[in-house]
This record gives C-alpha cells, structure tokens and sequence, in this order.
C-alpha cells in the first residue's frame, strides 16, 4: 500500500507524549553559565550614562559586555543599520545595551540592576505616517552610509528603509475614463508569533570553533548571520537543533545567539541565554502593522480596469526582512482577479518600535484584507453579488500577475468556487438571517523555492538514515512529509527511516523552514537521492541473486525478482554485502525551484521577484454577532486548498486548522498596538491568543492538482491557511453589521459601536 | 529549605532557596524538563502538572507548598514505554504540533479523564481552555480527548 496520501502517525510524536523530547530550553551542557541582556526601557534616547563597574562586583558575575566589547560593524539581511548593542543612541523599547553573563540567572539578574544606566529620552518616532512626514526626525540619521547587501537594488531615503515601486503609466489614463472608481483605506495591527517555547541559545566556544545549540527554523541562517556579525568564516560556526516549540516566522533570522556567544568566548564556558516573556513578547520581529490604500476603477459590468494600491509598512527600529517583503504588495494587488493594469507602491518605514519581520503569511494577511475587502466594497456600490462579482473578474489558466509571471493553473480557482459551492451553496448560506454574516475570500500564494538537500544512507540493518538541515518546526514537513517520502521511495515503513536533526557540521546546506518549503523543495531532493540508492542496491542485489537489475523491485524492506517473494533479500542484508565490497550505499540529492520568468522591467526595488510554485485558495466564514456584547463567533469556517498532493491528510488538516485558528486570532483578539511607540500588550494574558473555545473546527476541502516537479506533485501546504481568514472573517461581520470593518483586529467595541451607530441612522 | 516529595512515584529530595517555584524544583533541581515554561505567570498552562489530585501551574506554585506532596508531570503517565490510552490517542489523531504545548494538555486532559464520568465536547473543549496551544488550532487535541473519553 502506498505511503503517499496516507495518514501515518509522526515519527516525533512519541518523543513528544512522553515528555522525553529535548528542546532548545532543555538543552543543559557541562560547566554552562547564564546571561541576561540590559535592555532599553525607553523606545528612543540617547545614552548618557552606561557604568557596568558595579556589575562585574556582583558575586557570581564572570563577565559583563557592552558596545564597547562587542564586534563594531552594523549587519543586517538588506540594509547594515544594526549593531549588537546599541552604541549611544536607543532605537526601541527592549533594544539590547549590555549583556552579563554568571554562574546562575539570578545572579546575573542581580548583575543587571546593579548597571548604572542613564538615557535622555526623545520623542519618539511612533507610526508609519509620522515616519513619512519631512517634518520628523530621522530614526537613523547616518541611513545614507549603511551598506546593502551585496546585488540587491532599491531606493531608500530618510525614514523609508526600501520602496518598492511599479507604475506601468497607463493607469490615470484608465482612471480618468472609468464609469465607477472605488477607494478605501484598510490599518492592520501588529501580531506576534507567541510561539510557545521562547528565544533562546546555547553557545559553546572550543579551539577557535563557536557551537550554537538553538532550536530554529533556519539553522544555516544562524551560521551565516553569526558570521556576519562576528566577522569569522562561516565554517567556525556549528549550528545544532534541538526539538523547536514553534517559531511561525520569528525564528528565521539570529536573535540571541550572538550575545551567547560574545560571552561564550570572553569567558571559555558555555553560555545559556534565553528571553523572559516579556521580554520575548516586546522585541520579538512581529508581523508589521501596516496601512494599505487602494483604488479601482470599474465598468458597468463589474470589470476591474484599473487599480492603485500603496502599502506602508512599519519595519520599526531596523530594516531586517522588511525590504524583500515590501515586494508582496505588488503580487497581491493583482492576483486572484484580474485589474487591468495598476500602480502600485509599498514603502517600508523606519519608526522607534521593535523591528519586524517574517510572521507565517507574512504582508498577505493584510493585503488579502485590503483586497477582498475592496471587492465587497465595489460588489455593494454596484449592486452587484459579492460571489458574482468575483467570478466575473476571475483569474484563468494563463492570466498573468502584474510582475508578468503566467500562472499556469489558475483555473484552479474556479475549481475552488465550484467546490466550495457543493459545499456551501451561496444561496443557502447567505439567506437573510438577523445579525448572522458571511464572507469568502481567494488567494494565490507561493511554495518557497530556495534550495535544500538531503543524504540517504542504507544502515546495515536495512534501515534508513537521512542526513538534511531541513527543520521539522512541528508542522510534520520532516516527521510526515519526508519521513513518508524516503519509505515509499526505498519500499520501507516510516518507522525504518532516522532522520538525523539539524547539524551544519553534518548537512548541506537548506533554506529553513519557511514558505512551506519543505516537503516541496526537500521532498524533490531525497527523491534523486532515492533514485540513486535504489540504484545501487539493484546493482549489487543483482549479483546476489544473480539475476538482471531490471527484474528487481523493492518491497516491505527486502528487494527480490518482481512477482518472486520467495527471491526477496532483506535490505540489511544488501547493505552489509555493499559496504564490505563496494562501499556502503549512500547517496546526496539536492534541488531549488527555478524561478518562474516574470518582466523585470515590471517594478524598481522588487527584490522578491515572483511566485514559484502557486497554490489556490478559498475561504468562507459565517459569523454570528451578539448584539449586546458584541461577541463575534465563528459558526462555520471552509476552506478549500489546492495542495498538489496531499501527503499526509491529518497532516495538512492540524496545519490548515492551526493556520485558521491564527488567522481568526488576527481577525479578532490578538494585537500589538501602541501607546505612543511603547506596546500596550504586555504579557499573554493582555496578549490574547484563541483558546480551544474560541475557535471552530475546520472544515476541509482538498483539490489535488499535481505541480510537475513536487515529489508525488505535492506543492507547499503549511503557511497559506493563515492569509485569508482575516477578511473571510471582517467580511463576514460587515455583512452581519451592515457596516463596514476595515480596520484589523475586528473587536466587540467596534462591533457594539456600528450597531450603535446603525440604530441612530436606520 | 529542604522539601520531600513524591515525583512519579519516586521519592525526591531537594534543598531550594525561599520563593523557588514548583516548576524550578521539577526542571532545574531533578532534571524533569517535560514540563514546559511559557509565560510563568499562569497563563498557558504549559506547566501544568498534578499535585495530591489537583492540577496547577507550577510556574506561580510555591515549591515549599509542594512538601510532602504527591506530584505527577507527564513524565509520569506512560509506564515505562507503555503509552496511556490518552497519550496513544494523541499520537494517532495529529494532536501534536511543535509539541511544546502537549505535556500541559496531556497532564490536564488526563485530569479531567480521571474526574468525569462521560465528556462531551463542550466540555473538553471547556476543561482545556486554560491550556495554550500555537499550533493545532485544538481540533485534533479534542478530538484525542473525547476518543478516550467516549471509549471509556
Ligand atoms: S508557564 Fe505556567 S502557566 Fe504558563
Ligand atoms: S503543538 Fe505547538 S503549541 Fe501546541
């Protein structure tokens, strides 16, 4: 029976139950000491005073570390403006000045407060459009010095950290002769990851090596970042993962790791750092609050001619990711439905608020919002259905994004509304009822393409020993995915394969996991890797049975003449007679998706240039709301997803359940939002997260359109559920309320205010 | 201060300093890193662990509380390899993500397994709603949960 599409157990799960599993905060070395970070209690200021004299008194104190000891140069993943500490000037609340490391936490706590710190405090630079103004101080005032990395281009000035710009010149023109043009503006607040187990490391520093034990998402980004910042080759540096407790984005780029090991090599014993959190929560790169405007001009028949749309991107106090995703808004504004031709701009602004960066679904989740809640809009002020209107201006095989890339299965989309109709007959859901709503919401998202690889190797019991610096962040890529991948390749049972965790000593290089990369871009590489080892072992079971290699097959963990069980050799056994003759049976595969063609002409500053491997998606929420509390609840939720091949089918329903359940804690409870540019959320209990009573259970609809070139045809399944709930979900209170929510997340204040405001304006 | 207790069973022995938390003596003095430190305020309930019968959170439980006490972390529950029903059905339905949150809702759903006769959903779903998972979205916690609770 095949593995593929089969619901087998993960092979981690166990470890899991049992409490045995060992995570990056498990992680005890021999003779290991404790750091903790001074971190700025202000968002912007000067330092006037910093004296650490009285922390290195502190008993139990081995070493206290400021700007001064720390490697000078600024570093960063687009634009250099960061350093380790901040040196003179603080930039945001929680933004490390001097790290101490003890023999315990506690003393290192008591080390901390002993640190005479004085700062001047400025005003700080709150929000996007303050950042914008001429008339404000600049966050960075020397921006004009900082180097880019190496081949990227974009234009940056002042406050704006990057700009992404694509205006193909025709769009006033069609503006100006359009019968209807719609305009709205959408705000969406900041989420936090709050993945469970916080930021943390352990680094080691032995004979000129540095050995980092994080539990991480891109354990390669670790070494390379590490060696930026340090200024060593990358080959000084070991990353070693434990079992990750969540990451969604925030556990892509280093975060502690280089403070552990400054300290590491000042005092010779491995250092433990890990955040408090609070102090997770405040300097954690969150998902960006950002403000998107966007204009369509329409005809009569509900066409989409033209469109404008500008994205503000706060990227708070250091550029970090941000500059590659201010690309996104270029490929959301004109996807999923055709729009004529569009201008489009987005610009990442610098602000004294934590930096942010990657959250799963990244700038989608709010530009969806924008875009679907825009389509509402232009379906209500044209009197026109909101199913209807969508299917009018929907994507087919062929159509293009605005970046030029041809999106070959976009038909799927129409498959999607056909599906989801079977299942939720417009008509029937959307019937009038009092205070009870409905939205839909599409989306064409990617499978991220960066590069991965993986070594098989036939263990000399038959097993199968799998080599990758692919990461298993919980979402079952490595533990279902590949595990199931690598038995159906070899004819042996999930169980039979160990994959090796994470080690850049060990591994060939991988991108991580992100943008559901995993199964995709990994799956493809153990695939060559199969075939090869499958090829040796034909070759030498071949002269063991003394029979032609093309008479051979694989099954249940022996190889034998196909249709002869009585020839089957057991795989140990091949391996064993391989190793002492040939050479033991390994093999390394390797891939990365080619880039789809797209006109590079499109767009200045796209540094993120098109959408390899698209997948199709549709959402539909119904929402009931309380007229006396406000309350928002979620009655139904369906998605239907394009997955190419469903590997794992419990697999990638936990993953769109999960994605869902995120996605509505964006729509409804969770938000970063300011008082000033200080955060007002300050722990999990202000911080609110869904509970198992606030969310509904999902339901599923899988279409299985293969890609060509994904192991069995899968496509990237994990990080698009989270996209469109937001406004499947806003779109549905505003057809409840008959009001308008453009604003994320959609509380019950708002709720009971529109109610209120109805009840005065019938 | 030196505390007596019982962990899984077996006697422990342990001298802390005054305001020492539950979860310390567990992760930090016997080595019991199973149970898991999130928020250490009580708000996640990923250090959730059984005391005399009585599931609490460890982070904001005074150890010098725990003295003499019958403790049971989710280290505790298999024997030896021998998975608990709760503990199989957890693997089979999917309910492990990233599995950080999973020895708190092992350790609670047990306790509510243990302490009602029959559960319907709501229930579960009510019993578990002190316990913070990131990454299943909960539908297939629940769905472990009310397989052992319907099949006892
Ligand atoms: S860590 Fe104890 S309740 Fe969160
Ligand atoms: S499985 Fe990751 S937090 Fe629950």
């Amino acid at each position: 029976m095949s593995l593929i599409g089969a619901s087998v157990p993960r092979g981690d799960a166990v470890a899991k139950v049992t409490g045995r599993a060992v995570y990056g905060v498990d992680v005890r070395l021999p003779g290991m000491v404790h750091a903790r970070l001074l971190r700025s209690p202000i968002p912007a200021g000067r330092i006037v005073t910093l004296d650490v004299d009285d922390a290195w008194a502190v008993d139990g104190v081995l070493a206290v570390c400021t700007a001064d000891d720390a490697p000078p140069r600024r570093t960063g993943l687009a634009v250099y403006d960061q350093r380790l500490f901040a040196d003179d000037v603080v930039r945001y609340e929680g933004e490390p000045i001097a790290a101490v490391v003890a023999e315990t936490e506690a003393a290192a706590r008591r080390a901390l407060e002993a640190i005479r710190l004085e700062l001047e405090p400025w005003e700080p630079v709150a929000g996007p459009e303050q950042a914008l103004d001429p008339a404000t101080r600049l966050v960075h005032p020397h921006w004009a010095e900082y180097e880019v990395a190496p081949g990227l281009e974009f234009r940056r000035h002042g406050n704006v950290a990057a700009e992404m710009i694509s205006d193909p010149g025709d769009v006033d023109a069609v503006f100006a002769r359009a019968p209807f043009v719609v305009e709205d503006e959408y705000r969406a607040n900041r989420q936090y990851q709050a993945y469970l187990e916080p930021k943390h490391a352990v680094v080691d520093y032995q004979g000129g090596r540095y050995t980092v034990y994080v539990a991480h998402q891109y354990p390669f980004n670790v070494r390379d970042r590490l060696a930026q910042i340090l200024g060593v080759a990358v080959s000084r540096i070991r990353v070693v993962c434990p079992t990750i407790g969540g990451g969604f984005g925030a556990k892509l780029d280093v975060g502690l790791e280089p403070y552990a090991a400054v300290l590491a090599r000042k005092v010779g014993r491995p250092v433990r750092i890990v955040n408090d959190r609070l102090e997770d929560l405040l300097t954690c790169t969150s998902r960006e609050d950002a403000i998107v405007q966007i204009r369509s001009a329409v005809d009569e028949d509900g066409r989409i001619l033209a469109r404008e749309l500008t994205c503000l991107m706060n990227c708070g106090a250091y550029a970090g990711d941000m500059p590659f995703l201010a690309s996104i808004p270029l490929h959301l504004a004109g996807s999923v439905y055709r729009v004529g031709t569009a201008r489009v701009e987005a610009r990442v602004l610098y602000t004294n608020t934590a930096p942010t960066g990657a959250m799963r679904g990244v700038g989608g989740t709010y530009l969806t919002f924008a875009v679907e809640r825009h389509m509402d809009h232009i379906a209500a002020e044209l009197g026109m259905g909101r199913r209807e209107l969508r299917l009018r201006n929907l994507f087919r095989d062929g159509d293009r994004m605005l970046t030029g890339q041809v999106i070959d299965q976009a038909g799927t989309l129409r498959q999607a509304f056909d599906r989801m109709e079977q299942v939720a007959p417009w008509a029937q859901v959307t019937a009038p009822r009092p205070l009870h709503g409905v939205g839909l919401a599409a989306l064409i998202w990617l499978t991220n393409p960066m590069p991965g690889s993986a070594t098989l190797k036939l263990n000399e019991d038959g097993t199968l020993g799998v080599v990758t610096a692919a990461t298993e962040n919980g979402s079952g890529a490595v533990a279902m995915g590949l595990t199931q991948i690598a038995a159906e390749e070899l004819g042996l049972r999930p169980s039979d394969v160990v994959v090796l965790a994470p080690d850049t000593d060990a591994a060939a290089y991988d991108a991580g996991s992100q943008g559901s990369r995993t199964t995709h871009v990994v799956g493809a590489a153990i695939r060559k890797a199969a075939a090869e080892v499958r090829r040796r072992i034909f070759d030498v079971a071949a002269e063991m049975l003394e029979v032609s290699v093309d008479d051979l097959e694989l099954v249940d963990g022996t190889v034998g003449v196909v249709g002869d069980p009585g020839s089957r050799v057991p795989l140990g056994e091949v391996a064993r007679t391989a190793t002492f003759t040939t050479g033991p049976i390994a093999a390394t595969g390797a891939y990365r998706t080619p880039m789809p063609a797209h006109d590079p002409t499109c767009a200045t500053g796209l540094l993120f240039p098109s959408f390899p491997t698209p997948t199709f998606h549709l959402h539909l929420a119904e929402v009931e709301v309380d007229p006396v509390t406000g309350r928002i609840h979620v009655v139904r939720y369906v998605v239907v997803q394009d997955v190419g091949r469903a590997i794992n089918p419990t697999g990638i329903r936990g993953q769109i359940q999960g994605g869902v359940t995120q996605g509505l804690g964006y729509a409804l409870f969770e938000q970063l939002d300011f008082d000033g540019a200080r955060y007002r959320q300050r722990s999990l209990e202000t911080y609110r997260l869904p509970t198992a009573v606030d969310v509904p259970r999902v339901e599923v609809e899988l279409i299985e359109n293969a890609d060509p070139a994904g192991p069995y045809g899968a496509k990237g399944v994990a990080e698009p559920p989270v996209v469109p709930v937001a406004v499947a979900v806003a779109n549905a209170v505003s057809d409840a309320v008959g009001a308008p929510f453009d604003r994320l997340p959609v509380t019950p204040e708002d709720v009971l205010a529109a109610l209120e405001e109805r009840r005065r304006r019938p | 201060m030196e505390l007596s207790l019982t962990v899984n069973g077996q006697p422990a022995v342990v001298d802390v300093p005054p305001g020492t938390t539950l979860l310390e003596v567990l992760r930090d003095e016997l080595g019991l890193t199973g149970t898991k430190e999130v928020c250490d305020e009580g708000e996640c309930g990923a250090c959730t662990v059984i005391v005399d019968g009585r599931p609490l959170d460890a982070c904001i439980y005074a150890a010098h509380a725990a003295d003499r006490a019958e403790v049971l972390t989710v280290e505790g529950l298999a024997a030896g390899d021998e998975l608990t029903d709760l503990q199989r059905a957890f693997v089979e339905a999917g309910s492990v993500q990233c599995g950080f949150c999973t020895p708190g809702f092992l350790v609670m759903a047990t306790h509510l397994l243990e302490t009602a006769a029959e559960l319907s959903e709501e229930q579960v779903r009510r019993g578990l709603a002190g316990n913070l998972c990131r990454c299943t979205g909960y539908a297939q916690i629940v769905d472990a949960v009310l397989a052992v609770g319907r099949g006892a």
